[in-house]
Order: structure tokens, then C-alpha cells, then sequence
């Protein structure tokens, strides 16, 4: 099974966000958060990034998708990502997408028992995910 | 090829959590299943699909199955989707296959 990291400034957005991917996905799929700083600011942490990831790894995660919301997020995540070796980061993929919409589908598609790379083409879906009812 | 016709109870339509339930029923099955609603159709096995079709309340949509499971799956979906659905007037429970 795939697992996920959710990295947001927030501690409350990636807590919220794992609650509702849980809902549609069910407790199989591991899904482990870095949200805000360790201090409790808004922010982001490289070592809470690095934690989680090492959670769904040591929970047996095949694979783990990260999916991250903006700005400094990616420059916590590039140093979180250090380490990790190179076995390790072969089981690691970045995702683009935007982060709820993008974990929702991600989510799903891993309890569906989908590999790594399945798992992160749905979650590309979401760029292009309408908001509002079409018809 | 089996189908099923059904009307959407639930007053929030076919939203997030019933389709991602939706999608992980069918994914258990290897046949190929479509949600039609009017001329739109969608994968069942994709989440994206399924709620890219905006599925509204007391919508009529019609499930199709093409494959060695095909009733199995219908049945299985029409479970899963439990009060948030009822049968149409004339389609069956357990479909047969023709």
C-alpha cells in the first residue's frame, strides 16, 4: 500500500485534511502529516517533514507520495529530503498537485492498492479538477 | 454487458465520500463499469471522473458492466451505495447477463 505525506504551514489544515482522506480512503493507507513549525507557528519544518515520511516507511508504506502546499514548502521539503539515501528516495515521489484536492485522490487511489506511480497520476488530476458543477 | 438503473436519494447527490466508496467497490471487480447520467459517462474506477459528473439529487443514472463479473459488480455497487439510491421502476436487483 502507498502511503502519503501532507505538508502544510498549517498544523490544523494537514490534522483536517488527513481526517477527510481518511474518510474517503479508510485506515488502510498510511497517511502521516507535517503541519506547521515545531514551535506551533505557521511554518514549515524540514525534521517534521523528514518524520513523516520516515512514519510511512517504517509502516510498511510500498511507496510514499508527498503532496505539499506552497511557497517554503518545497525548500523544507528539498531539505528533508537529504535524509534520505538512495533506496529510500526510489520510494519517495513529489507530487504537484494541489494539496486537498490532490490528497483526496491520492488517497483513494492508494486504497485501491494502485503502485507509486498510479497513485500520483491521480493526484496530477486535480490541477484540472473543476470547483463549480458544470451543468 | 449488465445494467442497472437507479435514482439518487441522497440530498447531497453522489458526492465526495459515496463516490470514493463507489470507486473502491469497482476497483474489486475486473469488469469495465460506466456511470451514464443523460449523454455524460464516466469510469467508475476513476474518483476524478465520478465527481467530475456533478451527480445531483433524484439524478437518474443508469450502471453498465462489461466483463466475467459483471452482475457480481453491479450488486456489489448497488450494496455499497445502500439508502443513497433506489432501483428505477422496471431495472432489477440482479441483473441478467445478455
Amino acid at each position: 500500500m502507498v502511503g502519503l505525506v501532507l505538508v502544510s504551514h498549517s498544523l490544523m489544515i494537514a490534522e483536517g485534511l488527513r481526517e477527510m482522506a481518511a474518510q474517503v480512503a479508510g485506515n488502510d493507507v498510511p497517511i502521516a502529516t507535517a503541519g506547521g513549525t515545531e514551535d506551533g507557528r505557521l511554518g514549515t519544518s524540514a525534521p517534521r517533514i523528514a518524520a513523516a515520511i520516515r512514519a510511512t516507511l517504517d509502516a510498511g508504506a510500498d511507496g510514499t507520495l508527498i503532496l505539499l502546499d506552497l511557497g517554503s514548502a518545497g525548500l523544507s521539503l528539498e531539505l528533508a529530503l537529504e535524509e534520505f539515501g538512495p533506496a529510500e528516495r526510489s520510494r519517495l515521489l513529489v507530487s504537484e498537485a494541489p494539496l486537498v484536492e490532490g490528497a483526496i485522490l491520492a488517497a483513494v487511489q492508494a486504497s485501491i492498492g494502485a503502485a507509486l506511480a498510479e497513485v500520483a497520476s491521480a493526484a496530477d488530476g486535480a490541477a484540472a479538477m473543476a470547483k463549480m458543477p458544470k451543468d | 454487458m449488465a445494467d442497472i438503473r437507479l435514482t439518487v436519494l441522497d440530498p447531497a447527490g453522489l458526492h465526495q465520500r459515496p463516490a470514493a466508496q463507489v470507486v473502491r467497490t469497482a476497483a474489486r471487480f475486473q469488469s469495465q463499469i460506466t456511470l451514464h447520467v443523460g449523454d455524460r459517462s464516466a469510469d467508475v474506477k476513476s474518483l476524478i471522473a465520478l465527481l467530475g459528473m456533478t451527480i445531483r439529487p433524484l439524478a437518474e443514472i443508469t450502471l453498465t458492466a462489461d466483463g466475467p463479473d459483471a452482475a457480481d459488480a453491479l450488486a456489489a455497487l448497488l450494496e455499497e451505495l445502500g439508502q443513497s439510491v433506489e432501483l428505477s421502476p422496471g431495472s432489477s436487483e440482479r441483473p441478467p447477463l445478455n
